[in-house]
């Protein structure tokens, strides 16, 4: 069968205005913080979102395959926010490259923010493929991953879900369908990235930093990261932690006044994403400063590498969104085939961190080479090879 | 100069006017009178290009002109002030006499604000005030407004060839005594410049400044003379016109009221409306205000509904004394009220019949408080049975009823939240013949019923015929009080002699 | 209707009228004058308040941080000025923004294709995003379609566009000339992105006080019947006030890929309501035919200088929130005359 019959299905009003709660933005804040408006909700956003989700539905469910395989290759799917993101744009590659090894139907969703078309699309494709399929999904909330898993459960479908979801649903609950779940965790790369940016400033001095949207709970893990590493090198100050929002715009006018406020006493700069981080750079670049005060994010993106290469990051961390994209899809099908029996596999790999990238001066090079400038080679019947360890339960 | 020949207007079939004919001449003030409705208005509309007419014509020194829009009134010669005042109170005075008349100014895309100015000041030069063209037009007095509406309507000079016709609609409602002396002042001052049509419901200002008067009754002008050869009394009698007919109004079934009183006023008054209001009101009564725009009727019944509470004084219903700040207060005490303009007052006509019977006192279930629907579509099959409204069912949407029957729709609104004393304001307003009788009918069944109703009515006529009493108001005061029981009925003259 | 007392004119004789005395002012004008003047008064207050608490505030480099932040803001502002003085409204900032910049992106010397047209990618840019403006008016007059709804479309469809033609990535600016609109300073002053905002609001500040249009806008948002009766080409107005309003989100689109050195589909995000906010809190009523771009310019240096404010004083991020929201709210109070309002909603 001939690989990605199917256009994606591209819904395009996404970017606005999704009201954050705080586990959807566990997503969120990976790379596509921006599309968060401030976090207070606002009524008529929010009602402006739900208008544009119908539109959204309708272009999504048209672009759905019209022959259902109920036998054979099951159809491969992703579902993710929206493709306006980089981030998700090369999950969705990653999806994509795994559904050509396999050469089956490819289909991706796009929540645009909205759990109940998130949930109505998954629905809609488990009734068109009569359950024959492998899901990838990234619910838009927490609460949403508990109707799609018992959706795909009651179709016999097989699930991998990532970033979100209720702290009491479990995989090993849900044999075989629900095969696994994946995360990262945000204080061990908060911490990260800050060590790398104390030891760029030589290990003492002040630092600021800037923090997503409050009550997210990855603006709250990686704050946590940075408070560690904080507590462990007595010689650096945290001068002052704001909050712009995971956006750039945000970030360069509150870089612009530290200026002011601090001065020179700033020895470095951390933020919770790459794209506070764009925006810190590029407001020390108006006032000259940008290769002199180290800044450091969080999630790859592209630009953020190649500030790492110029010398104007100190570091950043990348998810591998192509990995999450391919390898969720992977091992949900590696279940569905019998390659791997969920039900023997241990908890660690039921519900695991993934392994996140440091990138800095001495690997963003090489980095570079492997993830953007060609597609990141991946061995998709490596299942366990980036577990870091079983999510903590809280 | 301007003649208005044979022209008739209609609007969804009631007759505005009907074949009039009224002449202009050069540099005279022509004055025009009649009762509410009686079509001046309309014809005002039509010689400022608002309205066109359906039959007849206009025309200016002999030819025959079509007025399509006020701007080609404009062009040609005719301007207005409007009694509600057409300024833009957010634009500057200078602005608003030039509003759509910039291009004089412009050039290269500017417009000369002083140049602007400069022209402005030379008009308001003509009728002799004294305001800063820069002046925003909110910060100036109604009687100031009036004098910027007259110099916008005298810059027309400075555009046309043609000899100006000033159109004055009710210019002196909103003045007070003094300012009104100093706009005649004026307007006998301009009457050298240009001719004016003076519309005013007070018949000493209308003889005090015409030099000619039209006397207009139910779309058709009914007297025309000199203004020196009549009175105000041989006025109010052509204004009047012909007799009534008693059976028109049922008036062999108007019972005399019950002894109880459901409603009383004493010493009622708002400020700026009315002042030392006293009524009562038995069950089972129809009473009626009389008097014109502006003598504080409007404003007396808004605050029976609780739109305006009053500033001093007691209102008693039911032997309660209540002071109503809002209209959902004035309905817990079992009043109702139809407005005038149920298209926007009375009635969601978006929204079926249903539902609009019931918007006042839902019935709703006791426990869960949830609206009971088939007890909603029973009850509103029960008033549509009861009061004959015309409607192809309980679900249709109201906006497709006549005029007639959603009048009914909204009685049938406030009779299940059981109103017992209704306040219908110009019931029968744009009805046809054939529903305005249905709707004196329903009048007097409601008040054998034992409701109460106070009226105020389109036309006198309607008010003697249908009231048990009559109060007669004018400047915000009470002039008046009429017994209307049968074989007692007063006369229009004995009422409008209290009007104006 | 009951004469009302009126004090003894000063002149006898033939009746004069004066402004002050038959043209008597309501009594209420001197607070409304000084209400007019609130936002005015307010951000002086503010800025001498931060100031006091932390005089780096008044530092020069500070003062051209801060406008620098009020750029984009103002630029933004001053089109969606326009639009709220008809009464209407323009949602559609984010997306033509973002067209803006990522055609701007695309189309000068960038690291995803070979294009390099220089200035003349701006000058294309901003004509498509005015051509957006447009169709906003176009629609919303020709259809009759509340602009609330054209142009909340319209912001979908230019954030899917941007989408479309960047596939989800984000483009860097490698044109020094672009970059440079953010990065130089012409005679070590304000960024030149300060200088075209600046000169945005000139332009826009004849456009209001010395043409036609700008008299039209007002006429129209003080009552749009009237102003037709008055023979002024309604529709016309309003598609060339939402044009305009494309033109300088268009604008606001180059300076924002000159600032942030790259285009990418959700460029705009969170702009929308920060314009909004800037031109309410500058004293322009959402009602229409109240307010105008000086107003603008005072709301958007009042949302700079707290936004600068709030980090110069350290005050806690939680707070920081709910100080924008009070000073929302306090300025919608000022500056409608809810007397006038019949119904809110």
């Amino acid at each position: 069968m001939d690989s990605v019959a199917v256009p994606f299905p591209i819904a395009c009003q996404s970017s606005t205005a999704p009201e954050l709660t705080s586990q959807q933005a566990r997503f969120t804040n990976m790379n596509s913080p921006k599309q968060n408006i401030a976090a207070t909700p606002i009524p008529r956003r929010t009602f402006i979102r739900r208008t544009a989700v119908f539109a959204g539905a309708t272009v999504a469910l048209s672009m759905v395959p019209r022959r259902a395989s109920a036998a054979g290759t099951p159809t491969v799917v992703n579902s993710i926010r929206s493709l306006s993101n980089p981030y998700h744009a090369t999950w969705n590659q990653g999806g994509q490259a795994f559904a050509k090894s396999i050469g089956a139907d490819y289909v991706t969703l796009v929540t645009e923010g909205d759990s109940e078309k998130g949930i109505a699309d998954i629905r809609a494709i488990l009734a068109k493929t009569g359950g024959n399929m492998v899901l990838n999904v990234d619910p838009n909330d927490s609460p949403d991953a508990r109707p799609i898993v018992d959706a795909c459960v009651k179709a016999g479908a097989y699930v991998t879900t990532q970033w979100n979801k209720p702290a009491d649903l479990h995989p090993w609950d849900f044999n075989p369908y629900y095969v696994a779940h994946i995360a990262f965790d945000g204080v061990h790369y908060g911490e990260d990235t800050a060590n790398a940016l104390i030891k760029a400033i030589g290990g003492s001095g002040g630092i600021v930093a800037l923090g997503g949207i409050l009550s997210n709970t990855p603006a709250i893990e990686r704050k946590a990261g940075l408070e560690k590493a904080l507590q462990a090198n007595p010689n650096v100050k945290l001068l002052d932690f704001q909050v712009a929002n995971w956006k750039s715009t945000e970030a360069f006018n509150i870089v612009s006044a530290w200026l002011t406020r601090f001065g020179d006493d700033i020895k470095g700069i951390w933020a919770a994403n790459d794209d506070m981080a764009v925006g810190t750079l590029e407001a020390l670049r108006g006032e000259k400063l940008n290769g002199k005060v180290p800044v450091t994010g969080i999630d790859g993106i592209k630009t953020a590498v190649e500030a790492v290469r110029a010398g104007e990051f100190a570091a950043t961390v990348s998810w591998d969104p192509y990995w999450q994209g391919s390898m969720g899809l992977s091992i949900a099908y590696a279940a569905k085939i019998g390659k791997i029996d969920p039900a023997k596999e241990p908890k660690e790999h039921r519900e695991f961190y993934g392994t996140g990238v440091l990138i800095t001066k001495e690997n963003a090079d090489d980095f570079y080479k492997t993830h953007i400038e060609s597609e990141p080679k991946i061995d998709f019947n490596d299942y366990w090879g980036r577990v870091t360890g079983q999510i903590r339960q809280s | 100069m301007l003649a208005v020949e044979h022209v008739s207007k209609a609007f969804a079939g009631v007759q505005a006017l009907d074949d009039v004919n009224v002449e202009i001449g050069a540099n005279e003030v022509v004055g025009l009178v009649g009762e509410n409705g009686a079509g001046k208005s309309t014809l005002m509309r039509i010689l400022a290009g608002v309205y066109s007419p359906d039959r007849g014509s206009l025309k200016l020194d002999g030819a025959q002109v079509l007025l399509k829009s006020p701007r080609e009134a404009n062009l040609n010669g005719i301007g207005i002030v409007f009694q509600e005042q057409s300024l833009l109170l957010n634009l500057t005075v200078g602005e608003n006499i030039y509003l759509g008349q910039e291009a004089e100014f412009t050039r290269l895309g500017l417009v000369n604000r002083r140049r602007m100015n400069a022209a402005a000041r030379r008009q308001l030069a003509k009728v002799e005030v004294d305001i800063d063209p820069d002046t925003r037009t909110s910060e100036l007095s109604f009687a100031a407004r009036q004098m910027v509406e007259l110099a916008k309507a005298l810059a027309l000079e400075e555009r046309t060839e043609k000899h100006l016709i000033i159109l004055l609609d009710e210019p002196t409602s909103v003045l007070e005594q003094r300012d009104i002396e100093i706009l005649f002042a004026r307007v006998r001052a301009l009457k050298r410049r240009a001719s004016f049509v003076f519309v005013s419901h007070r018949l000493d200002e209308i003889l005090a400044l015409s030099d000619r008067i039209y006397v207009m009754k139910d779309g058709r002008v009914v007297g025309h003379m000199e203004a020196g050869s009549t009175t105000v009394p041989q006025l109010h009698q052509m204004m009047v016109g012909r007799d009534r007919h008693a059976e028109y109004y049922r008036e062999s079934r108007q019972g005399p009221p019950r002894e109880e009183i459901v409603m009383e006023a004493r010493d009622l008054s708002v400020t700026g409306a009315y002042r030392k209001v006293d009524f009562v009101l038995h069950r089972g009564e129809v009473l009626g205000i009389a008097g014109v725009v502006g003598s504080g009727r409007e404003e007396l019944t808004r605050t029976l509904f609780g739109f305006v509470p009053q500033s001093s004084g007691t209102l008693l219903i039911d032997g309660h004394e209540v002071r109503l700040t809002v209209p959902s207060q004035a309905a817990d005490h079992g009043v109702g009220y139809i407005p005038r303009e149920r298209r926007t007052e009375g009635l969601v006509l978006s929204l079926p019949l249903a539902v609009n019977v019931t918007l006042s006192k839902l019935p709703t279930s006791r426990i869960t408080g949830a609206i009971r629907l088939s007890r909603e579509i029973q009850l509103a099959k029960s008033w549509v049975d009861k009061l004959h409204i015309r409607t192809p069912g309980v679900e249709a949407l109201c906006l497709n009823l006549s005029g007639g029957n959603q009048q009914k729709v909204v009685l049938a609104k406030w009779m299940n939240a059981r109103a017992h004393i209704l306040i219908l304001d110009h019931p029968t307003r744009g009805l046809d013949v054939g529903a305005k009788e249905e709707v004196y009918e329903l009048i007097r069944d409601l008040s054998e019923e034992g409701v109460s109703i106070i009226l105020t009515a389109d036309t006198l006529e309607e008010t003697i015929g249908l009231c048990h009493s009559i109060l007669v108001m004018r400047d915000g005061k009470v002039t008046a009080r009429f017994d209307a029981s049968p074989g007692r009925k007063p006369s229009q003259v004995d009422l409008i002699q209290h009007m104006v | 209707m009951e004469p009302r007392k009126v004090p003894p004119s000063a002149d006898s004789g033939t009746p004069q009228i004066r402004s002050p005395e038959l043209g008597g002012r309501n009594a209420k004008l001197s607070l409304n004058r000084l209400k007019r003047y609130a936002p005015f008064f307010a951000l002086i207050a503010l800025s001498l308040l931060i100031g006091a608490m932390n005089p780096r505030f008044f530092e020069f480099n500070n003062l051209i941080r801060v406008a620098n932040s009020a750029s984009i803001p103002l630029v933004l502002s001053l089109g969606m000025t326009f639009v709220i003085l008809l009464g209407s409204i323009d949602l559609s900032v984010e997306g033509v923004l973002a067209i803006g910049a990522v055609l701007i992106s695309l189309l000068v010397r960038n690291n995803g294709n070979g294009f390099d047209l220089g200035w003349s990618a701006v000058v294309l840019a901003i004509l498509a995003c005015s051509g957006i403006g447009f169709l906003n008016g176009a629609i919303h007059v020709g259809l009759r379609i509340p602009s609330f709804m054209v142009t909340l479309g319209m912001w979908f469809i230019g954030v899917g566009v941007a989408t479309l033609i960047l596939g989800g990535s984000t483009v860097r600016v490698l044109d020094k000339g672009i970059r440079s609109i953010a990065l130089d300073r012409p005679m070590g002053f304000f960024p030149i992105a300060v200088w075209v905002a600046l000169g945005a609001l000139g332009i826009t500040w004849v456009i209001e006080r010395q043409t036609r249009i700008g008299r039209y806008i007002y006429a129209i948002g003080g009552g749009e019947d009237l102003a037709a009766l008055s023979g002024i080409p309604v529709k016309r107005v309003k598609i060339i006030v939402f044009m305009i309003a494309g033109t300088l989100y268009g604008l606001g689109g180059l300076l924002s890929a000159a600032q942030l050195g790259q285009g990418n589909a959700l460029i705009g995000s969170g702009r929308l309501f920060s314009t909004v906010t800037a031109v309410v809190v500058g004293g322009t009523a959402l009602t229409g035919g109240e307010g105008g771009v000086l107003n603008t310019l005072v709301g958007v240096m009042i949302m700079a200088v707290l936004g600068n404010g709030m980090v110069l004083l350290g005050i806690s991020p939680d707070v920081q929130q709910g100080v924008q929201g009070v000073l929302i709210i306090v300025a919608v109070a000022l500056s409608l005359d809810r007397a006038r309002l019949k119904i809110v909603k």
